[in-house]
C-alpha cells in the first residue's frame, strides 16, 4: 500500500508549518537561537494538533547538519533520519508499549553513550502517561540532571496522568485546538496542491467535523477523496458525514415546540428510514438547540454561529416561539437520551419515547413571574404584611387536639388604603420612641395622605393633651417626615366620643380582633368532642375559654 | 465472500471500492454501527479485493479460498479474549505487522468489538495506528464508537454502517427461511435491522410463545393481584429468555404507543394482535404508557444488575397493570 493518508503526507516538517501552534513555534525558535534549550520537554494537548510533530521537528532542528537553527534543513541525512523514523540518535519511544521499569533502565543504559553522529542524543516518548508509576520515578534522577548531550522530547494526550515530580523538571507546552478558519486554509493549501476540485463551504464542514483537530480533518478530506475523486460535490460532502438533512432536523423541532407528538413519530421514521444514525440525529439535534439559545440569549449570534444568513434567519424564527426554559430543558432532556441510545437494547423505541415524552412536557413557567405572583398572593392574604408584629398574636392559632375540622380561614380585617402607612408610623415612632408609640396606637388616623397627617383624639383625652406638646409634637413630625421621606404637617385634633364614621384606632382594631378571636375560640371549643362529652357527663357550663398560645406570644 | 455477494451498505461498498481503485486505501479503518449488520464482512471483502489476483475477490484463488477458510497468514484476527482485548494481544499483533507479508502485498490487522479494549492495550496501538511498520491495513469493527478513545478514532478513517431496512430484512426471512408475512414483519421489526438479531431469535419464543404472553399481560388488572403474582414467578423461572421477554412486551407497549398517536398501523411491530392493541388502547393514556415503558427500561436495569429476578419481575407487572386513571 504506497498510498500515504494526507495527515501523514502532510505532516508538518518545520515550525511555520505548524498550524495554529504560533506560540510553541516561536518559543522553540528564540529558545534555539538564544541558545538557552531545556533538556525536557513535554507537549501536551488534544488529539491530532502537532504534539508529535512538533517533537519531531524540534529533534530535526536540535540534530541538523547545517547547524543548530530554528528551520530545520530536512535535506541533510540526519533530518531526512528523523523523517523516516530511522534516526540513530533520535529514538522515538512508544510510552504506551514500553509502559514498564526495565524499559526505563534499558533507556538510562542507553543514555550514557554519546550520540553517534549527531549534536544530541534526542529520546522522544509519545504517550508517555502510560509509563507505569516505577516507570515515572526510575525517570526521575536522570530526567532532573541528564548527561549534556541528552534531550528528552514527551508527547501524551493526558497530562493529568502525569507525576507532578516529573511535570516539575519539564518545560511544558500546551497545544491548543486549531481554530475552523486555520484549518479551512490549510485545508485549501492541501487542496490545492493535491489539485483537487472543492468549494470553500465543503472545506468548512470538514474543518468544522475536525472539531479542532487537523488530523482528523485531514482523514476526513481523505475519505471524501476517496468517494468523490478529485471533483468534490457539496452534497457528497455533507452525505459522507452522514450528516442529517437539516430540513429535517428543523422541522423535528418545530414539532417539538408545538407539542405535536404524532409529527414527531413520523419524523422519527423519515430518519429511520433514511438510515441515519439516531445517536447522530440526536446530537444534531443538540447542536441545533445550542443555537437556538444562542439566538436568544445574544442579540448578533453571528459570531458565534458561523451559519448562512438563510439559516440564521430561520433559527431565529424558531427562537422566537420558544422560551428559554423549554429550550434548556429540552437540551437536558435530549443529551440524556443520547447517553441511553447507546446502551438501548431497542434504539428506536428509546428516541420515539424520548421524544413523545418532551413534547407532552407541560410549557415552564418564568420562575421570577411565579414569585412574583407568589408574592402578591401573600400580600392580599396577609392584608397587613409590612409590620405584622401586632397582628401576630392574633394568627398564631391555638388549636386543640386533633378530630377538629380546620378553621375557617381568619375574616381579613377590615383594612382602609391608609391603614399600611399609619400601622407603618406608630411602629416606626415605637422604637424610638415607645411611650409616644403607645400614645397614637390611640389615636385614630382622620386623614393619612401625606403631607397632611391628621390625628384625632376623644376630645380633652389626657393623650391628645400629652401629644400636643411642642416638644413631643416636634419629635413625631421629624419621625413622619423620616418614615414618609418627605415634609409632613402633623396635626392632633379632638373628636367628639359619638363621632362613629371615623377609623379605628390601631388598639380598637386590635381589641375587636381579640373579641373576634375569642369568640371563634369558645365556639370551635364548643364544637370539640371531647368537650361535648365532658359537658354531658358532668352537666357542666362553660365558663371560660383561655387560649394556650397566650403566653408565648 | 466479495463486495458483490454483500446485501446492502451499497455506499459504504462504493467508498472502499474507490478507494481501492485510485489506489488511495487508507491503512487504518473504523467500521462503525450496530452488531450484526455486516461490518465483518465487508472487512474480510475489503481485505479479499486486496488480496485476490484479479482484484475482485474471484472466491477461486488460492488467496480467496484461505481468506474464506480463514486461515491465511497475513490477516491477524483479535478479538476479546474473555471480556476485554488486553495488552497482550495488542503486542502480539504488533510483532507480527512487524514482519514482511508472507503471501500478499501486506499484513492485516482486523479487530472486532474494538471497543473492549483495556485502556492499556488501546494506548498500546495508538503508534503502530498511526505509521505502521512496513505495509499494514488496520480495521477496527466496533457497534460503539464513542467508547473507545479519540485518539484512536482521530487515528483512523470512520466508515459508518447503518441498519438495514426493515424490508430488507423481511424479505431475507422470507425467503430463506421460508416464514410466513406477517411471522416475517414481526421478527423483522423485533430484530431492530440486524441479520444477527433477525437470525439468531428464538422463533418459537417470538412467534407462538409471544402471542400467549402478551395475552396473559393484557388480561392482568390491578383489582386481583393474585395472577399478577403469578405470572411474575413464572417469568422469573425463565431465566434464559427474560430480556428477550421484556423486548417483546416493550414492542407490544411501542404499538399501544403508536396507536395512540394514530400512526400508520403497517408500522406497528405486532400484527397478529392488532384486536388486543387497540382495546389497550382506548384505555391508556400517553403518559400512563410512558410509564409503563419507563417500568420495563427500569426492570431490563435490575436484570442486568443481579436484582432478584421475582421481586424484579413482581415490581414490574404491578407498574405495567396499574390503572391509567391513577397517573392522569
Amino acid at each position: 500500500m504506497a498510498y500515504l493518508v494526507l495527515a501523514r503526507k502532510w505532516r508538518p516538517q518545520n515550525f511555520s508549518d505548524l498550524i495554529g501552534q504560533e506560540h510553541v513555534g516561536q518559543t522553540l525558535a528564540n529558545a534555539i537561537r538564544s541558545g538557552r534549550i531545556h533538556h525536557a520537554f513535554l507537549f501536551t494537548g488534544a488529539r491530532g494538533v502537532g504534539k508529535t510533530s512538533a517533537a519531531r521537528i524540534l529533534a530535526k532542528a536540535l540534530n541538523c547538519e547545517q547547524g543548530l537553527s530554528e528551520q530545520p534543513c530536512n535535506e541533510c541525512p540526519s533530518c531526512l533520519e528523523i523523517t523516516s523514523g530511522q534516526g540513530m540518535d533520535v529514538l522515538e519511544i512508544d510510552g504506551a508499549s514500553n509502559t514498564g521499569v526495565d524499559d526505563i533502565r534499558e533507556l538510562r543504559e542507553n543514555i550514557r553513550y554519546l550520540p553517534s553522529r549527531a549534536r544530541f542524543k534526542i529520546f522522544i516518548i509519545d504517550e508517555v502517561h502510560m509509563l507505569s508509576t516505577n516507570a515515572f520515578n526510575a525517570l526521575l534522577k536522570t530526567l532532573e540532571e541528564p548527561p549534556e548531550h541528552a534531550k528528552f522530547i514527551f508527547a501524551t494526550t493526558e497530562p493529568h496522568k502525569i507525576p507532578v515530580t516529573i511535570l516539575s523538571r519539564c518545560q511544558r507546552f500546551d497545544f491548543r485546538k486549531i481554530p475552523v478558519q486555520k484549518v479551512t486554509q490549510r485545508l485549501r493549501e492541501i487542496a490545492d496542491a493535491e489539485a483537487l476540485q472543492i468549494s470553500d463551504r465543503s472545506l468548512g464542514l470538514v474543518a468544522r467535523h475536525g472539531e479542532g483537530s487537523m488530523r482528523d480533518a485531514l482523514s476526513t478530506l481523505d475519505q471524501v477523496i476517496a468517494f468523490c475523486g478529485e471533483t468534490i460535490a457539496d452534497d457528497d460532502v455533507q452525505a459522507l458525514l452522514g450528516m442529517v438533512d437539516r430540513r429535517l432536523l428543523l422541522d423535528t423541532i418545530e414539532a417539538i415546540l408545538q407539542h405535536d407528538s404524532r409529527r414527531l413519530l413520523d419524523l422519527v421514521r423519515q430518519v429511520d428510514q433514511l438510515g441515519h444514525s439516531l445517536r447522530q440525529f440526536v446530537q444534531e439535534l443538540v447542536e441545533l438547540l445550542r443555537g437556538l439559545i444562542i439566538c436568544k440569549v445574544v442579540a448578533d449570534p453571528d459570531d458565534l454561529l458561523d451559519l448562512v444568513d438563510e439559516e440564521l434567519k430561520e433559527l431565529q424564527k424558531l427562537a422566537e416561539a420558544a422560551s428559554l426554559e423549554d429550550l434548556q430543558r429540552i437540551v437536558t432532556l435530549l443529551m440524556k437520551v443520547q447517553a441511553e441510545l447507546s446502551n438501548s437494547p431497542y434504539p428506536l423505541l428509546t428516541l420515539e419515547m424520548a421524544l413523545v415524552r418532551i413534547a407532552n412536557l407541560a410549557p415552564t413557567q418564568e420562575i421570577g413571574a411565579l414569585i412574583r405572583q407568589l408574592e402578591l398572593l401573600e400580600k392580599r392574604l396577609a392584608g397587613a404584611p409590612v409590620s405584622a408584629a401586632p397582628v401576630r398574636g392574633a394568627k398564631a392559632e391555638s388549636s386543640p387536639t386533633g378530630g377538629v375540622p380546620p378553621k375557617k380561614p381568619e375574616a381579613p380585617v377590615a383594612t382602609k388604603p391608609d391603614s399600611t402607612d399609619w400601622q407603618g408610623l406608630v411602629e416606626k415612632v415605637r422604637q424610638k420612641r415607645p411611650l409616644l408609640g403607645s400614645l397614637l396606637e390611640h389615636g385614630r388616623p382622620l386623614a393619612m395622605a401625606p403631607p397632611q397627617v391628621d390625628i384625632g383624639y376623644p376630645k380633652g383625652s389626657f393623650m391628645l393633651v400629652q401629644l400636643l406638646e411642642p416638644e413631643n409634637l416636634q419629635d413625631l413630625t421629624t419621625l413622619a417626615e423620616a418614615y414618609f421621606q418627605q415634609k409632613i404637617k402633623l396635626t392632633f385634633s379632638a373628636i367628639e366620643e359619638e363621632q362613629q364614621d371615623a377609623p379605628p384606632s390601631l388598639v380598637e382594631t386590635r381589641e375587636a380582633r381579640e373579641t373576634d378571636r375569642m369568640r371563634r375560640l369558645r365556639e370551635d371549643a364548643m364544637q370539640h368532642p371531647a368537650l361535648k362529652n365532658v359537658l354531658e357527663i358532668f352537666d357542666g357550663e362553660i365558663v371560660k375559654v383561655i387560649p394556650t398560645d397566650k403566653g408565648f406570644v | 465472500m466479495n463486495f458483490d455477494q454483500i446485501l446492502g451498505h451499497d455506499r459504504q461498498i462504493e467508498i472502499l471500492r474507490r478507494a481501492l481503485n485510485t489506489d488511495r486505501l487508507a491503512h487504518a479503518y473504523l467500521f462503525h454501527g450496530p452488531d450484526g449488520v455486516g461490518k465483518r464482512l465487508v472487512a474480510l471483502a475489503l481485505v479479499q479485493a486486496t488480496f485476490c489476483i484479479d482484484g475482485q475477490g474471484c472466491g477461486r484463488c488460492t488467496a480467496c479460498k484461505k481468506i474464506a477458510h480463514r486461515n491465511h497468514p497475513d490477516i491477524h484476527f483479535l478479538e476479546p479474549d474473555g471480556n476485554s482485548i488486553k495488552i497482550e494481544q495488542i503486542r502480539n499483533l504488533q510483532r507480527e505487522l512487524n514482519f514482511r507479508p508472507l503471501e500478499a502485498s501486506c499484513k492485516v490487522g482486523l479487530i472486532d468489538h474494538a471497543e473492549r479494549m483495556t485502556v492499556g492495550a488501546a494506548n498500546a496501538l495508538l503508534k503502530t495506528l498511526e505509521e505502521p511498520t512496513g505495509n499494514a491495513l488496520l480495521i477496527l469493527l466496533t457497534p460503539q464508537p464513542q467508547r473507545l478513545l479519540e485518539t484512536i478514532r482521530s487515528r483512523c478513517q470512520p466508515l459508518q454502517f447503518t441498519r438495514h431496512t426493515h424490508a430488507r430484512i423481511k424479505d431475507v426471512l422470507e425467503q430463506k427461511l421460508g416464514l410466513a408475512e406477517t411471522e416475517a414483519h414481526i421478527l423483522a421489526a423485533l430484530s431492530d435491522g440486524s441479520f444477527k438479531k433477525a437470525f439468531g431469535k428464538d422463533k418459537e419464543l417470538y412467534l407462538e410463545k409471544r402471542r400467549d404472553l402478551l395475552k396473559t399481560l393484557t388480561g392482568l388488572s390491578s383489582g386481583s393481584i393474585l395472577p399478577v403474582l403469578e405470572f411474575a414467578e413464572y417469568l422469573a423461572s425463565e431465566k434464559a429468555d427474560l430480556p428477550d421477554i421484556l423486548e417483546i412486551f416493550q414492542a407490544f407497549f411501542r404499538d399501544v404507543l403508536l396507536m395512540l398517536h394514530h400512526q400508520d398501523e403497517s408500522r406497528l411491530v405486532n400484527q397478529d394482535l392488532m384486536d388486543r392493541i387497540r382495546q389497550v388502547t382506548r384505555r391508556e393514556s400517553t403518559t400512563a404508557v410512558l410509564d409503563k415503558l419507563e417500568a420495563l427500561a427500569a426492570a431490563n436495569t435490575h436484570l442486568e444488575r443481579n436484582v432478584n429476578r421475582q421481586l424484579a419481575m413482581e415490581v414490574l407487572l404491578l407498574r405495567l397493570t396499574a390503572d391509567s386513571e391513577r397517573h392522569i
